[in-house]
């Protein structure tokens, strides 16, 4: 059993202490041999300056001695306002967040490896260059809200003491060393390392994510209001809905740095088409954060997190939505310069045996009279007609010849090409559910459901014949059966009658929030399960190709530190708004596949 | 308004408040919290969720190590340390309160040293208030 901490009134307040005395007056004097960034705004000057003091090269205390992205910024702003009796504006907010990410921000090779904290995505992150300071500062939240961020040793500092000042008990649970000072040399042969977890971690910091480094100087120099008006090519790939192909056009915002944007795309698995009017705004020069609508703004309302490409022909990102952003999709933007694009083909995978079939080419461009001539889809594909033809999508009628090679196809179209574009195989070997591991979120009574989509991705094994070789062919997502199955955690678990359901699009709806009286000692609606994808494999009687995935169904969160996604914080832990883990109240709409959204 | 526990953990919370002012009896100034036995008597399969009616008085400055909140702090609030939830604190709400008391989670429930003094009152709202002003996306 684990020892619990003592914790007594004093540490508490030592603590406490520590968080009035050490944060600010560390300002301008303590850091003037550092080079900080002058702050030029008057908003900032007028609200910041009576705690953050200017010195004569206009450069303030903190402020002025960190880099950070815009949800950084609006992270620091939150606090200043929730704790420490700052008032803004909403306008003035914004233009403060602005100008800090714009003359404070980051490189865009300094944010690519931290990309999925603003983009939102779960993944499973290793911050590999010191894995013990990973430990110490992931116990709480993710490496990824460190590694976006940039300080002088003495703001790493100052935030270790801002965490220990405000959270006692962070002392406990990461930033101090449990156990005696180590005084035997290690495994190496080198002399212990009787550092602090958290002077390690500010010693690593502080040389790994300093103030000033070459590429901020770079983008700094070059970094300029970015010219995005015009169409784009879209293409992108929502898990449950499969790819998507469509175009959006920007058109200038009205002032600095904003657009407005207009996006219509399919989904060629379902035929399904959307239309999408927005707004964005670019901070840094590259970092887009927008906001899109199908009908009016209530309804179908995405967040969009992109970086434009250095040469502003290319814009990528995660487009997202539901109380945790965990619905999304991954899109890529293409500008569109006079010549055809090619965005996709569907369907991607061709397999070998029948006869004629018909294949869509999605882009954008395409001349008019497009004959069979202009499009080459590789070795082994005959375009015998085109079937229909518009500039953003042609269809063809096409044969495959049956001893084709099987193997990725490059389509030419025009002047346009797109690499890998089709892939001929010989039937598929075997499915994979992805995500590997998931989580979902109990709610729907007190909290919002957190849900988690899954979805099957068929493999040919390639010529080899051996599956999970380097030559397998992806052929994409797949329509299976899926299920639940017990994931035996515990003896006679029975996680599986609480945890909620799957639908047949491979959507995880997780069960209500709230002690579940049904349940030994009232657990919550929580557990371990395998997901399961079947493939009936009816063409030539195989048995039917089945793969899981391990999904944990968990509390949700009371606290959400990004304003966004509006989770309803600090909802009481009363039971009585949840009487018995079962109650009547119905939960949020289905997120799900088209359906009205939060 | 007074508090109203419903069960016995409540109880406890509410002894500790009506004597604030009064030293806390030793054992709950520094001991350890649960050492084995501590809780002996207790039935565990009772009702042991933490339910505060009405609204928390100022500030209850005690000591207090939230009983039955995983200390294995990785990875955490979501997960035990096998990846599963078999080892979570469960039901949460059992020890939210704890929880909130002594910020332990801070960055998955409001603490009460900061952010939210008053979880249970008017402050939640406040709270609501200042994470809904957005700045970033337009
Ligand atoms: C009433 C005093 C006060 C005012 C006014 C104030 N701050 Fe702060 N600020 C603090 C204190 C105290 C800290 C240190 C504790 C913390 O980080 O919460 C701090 C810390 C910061 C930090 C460093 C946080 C980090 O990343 O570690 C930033 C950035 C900051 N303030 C920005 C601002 C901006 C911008 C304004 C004006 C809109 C502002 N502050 C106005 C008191 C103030
Ligand atoms: C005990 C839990 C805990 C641990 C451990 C922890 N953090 Fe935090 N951290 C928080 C919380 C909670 C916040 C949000 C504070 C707020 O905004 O009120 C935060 C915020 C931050 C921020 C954003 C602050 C800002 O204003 O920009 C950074 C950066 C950060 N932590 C870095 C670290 C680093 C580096 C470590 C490891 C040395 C670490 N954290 C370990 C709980 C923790």
């Amino acid at each position: 059993m684990v020892q619990r901490p003592r914790l007594t009134r004093t540490r508490l307040f030592a603590g406490m202490f520590l968080a009035a005395g050490a944060f600010v007056a560390a300002g301008a004097a303590a850091q003037s041999d550092e080079e900080g960034f002058p702050i030029e705004h008057e908003t900032i000057r007028a609200r910041c300056a009576a705690c953050h003091l200017p010195d004569s090269e206009g450069r303030m205390s903190r402020i002025s001695f960190e880099r950070k992205t815009p949800e950084g910024w609006q992270t620091s702003l939150q606090r200043m306002i929730a704790l420490n009796g700052v008032t803004l504006a909403p306008e003035e907010a914004r233009e403060i967040v602005k100008y800090l990410s714009d003359r404070q921000g980051l490189a865009p090779e300094e944010l690519r490896p931290g990309l999925f904290e603003v983009e939102k995505r779960m993944i499973d992150h290793r911050y590999l260059a010191d894995t013990d300071v990973e430990f110490t500062c992931i116990q709480c939240h993710s490496m990824g809200r460190v590694i976006t961020q940039r300080r002088t040793r003495e703001e790493w500092e100052l935030l270790m003491s801002t965490h220990r000042g405000y959270y006692p008990l962070t002392d406990f649970q990461a930033f101090l060393r449990m156990g005696p000072t180590p005084d035997q040399p290690g495994p190496d042969g080198e002399p212990p390392d009787t550092r602090q977890p958290m002077e390690r971690a500010v010693d690593h910091l502080s040389e790994v994510f300093p103030l000033h480094t070459p590429e901020w100087a770079a983008w700094s120099a070059t970094m300029r209001p970015p010219r995005l008006e015009g169409t784009w090519v879209l293409s992108g790939h929502q898990p449950g809905r499969g790819a998507l192909y469509g175009t959006v056009t920007m058109g200038g915002g009205g002032e600095r740095d904003a657009f407005v944007t207009r996006a219509g795309y399919t989904f060629p698995a379902s035929g399904e088409t959307v239309a999408r009017r927005g707004r964005g705004l670019v901070y840094t020069g590259y970092q887009w954060r927008g906001r899109s609508f199908e009908s009016d703004e209530a309804d179908g309302a995405m967040r969009e997190v992109m970086v434009v490409e250095r040469d502003m022909n290319e814009i990528s990102g995660r487009w997202f939505r539901g109380d945790y952003d965990e619905i999304g999709m991954d899109v890529r933007l293409t500008r569109l310069t006079g010549s055809p694009v090619v965005a996709g083909v569907h369907p991607r995978a061709l397999q070998l045996g029948g006869g004629e079939r018909e294949v869509r080419i999605f882009g954008a461009g395409f001349a008019d009279g497009v004959g069979p001539g202009d499009v080459d889809l590789g070795p082994g594909l005959t375009v015998n007609r085109v079937v229909s033809a518009s500039s953003e999508e042609i269809a063809l009628n096409v044969t495959l010849a049956p001893d084709a090679i099987p193997g990725g196809r490059d389509v030419f179209v025009g002047g346009a090409s797109l690499a890998g574009a089709v892939v001929v195989h010989d039937g598929i070997d075997r499915i994979q559910v992805l995500p590997r591991t998931g989580m979902a979120r109990v709610g729907g009574i007190v909290f919002p459901k957190g849900y988690q989509q899954f979805e099957a991705v068929a493999f040919d094994d390639g010529p080899d014949g051996r599956p999970s070789s380097d030559d397998d062919l992806e052929l994409g997502p797949i329509e299976v059966d899926w299920s639940l199955e017990e994931y035996a955690a515990t003896f006679d678990d029975n996680d599986i009658d609480f945890v909620g359901s799957i639908d047949r699009t491979g959507l995880f709806v997780p069960a209500v929030d709230g002690p579940n009286p049904d349940r030994d000692r009232n657990r919550n609606n929580v557990g371990d399960v395998w997901v399961v994808a079947t493939l009936a494999q009816d063409d030539n009687g195989d048995r039917p190709l089945r793969a899981r995935a391990h999904l944990v169904v968990t509390v949700p969160l009371y606290l959400l530190f990004d304003a966004g996604a509006n989770v309803s914080t600090g909802a009481s832990p009363d039971p009585a708004a949840s009487p018995n883990g079962r109650g009547s109240r119905t939960p949020g709409p289905n997120p799900g596949m088209g359906g009205s959204p939060k | 308004m007074a508090l109203k526990p419903i069960n016995r953990k409540a109880d406890r919370m509410v002894t500790y408040l009506e004597h604030q002012g009064a030293v806390p009896p030793a054992e709950q100034m520094a001991g350890p919290v649960d050492p084995a036995g501590a809780n002996a008597g207790v039935d565990e399969n009772a009702e042991d969720v933490v339910a505060l009616g009405g609204r928390l008085p100022e500030i209850p400055e005690i000591p207090h190590i939230p009983l039955g909140c995983s200390l294995v702090f990785a990875p955490g609030w979501e997960v035990d340390e096998a990846g599963g939830t078999a080892g979570l604190c469960q039901p949460v709400e059992r020890d939210l309160f704890d929880c909130h008391l002594a910020c332990f989670w801070p960055a998955h429930v409001p603490d009460q040293l900061n952010h939210s003094p008053d979880w249970t009152g008017k402050c939640a709202a406040a709270q609501n208030d200042w994470r809904k002003l957005e700045m970033i996306f337009p």
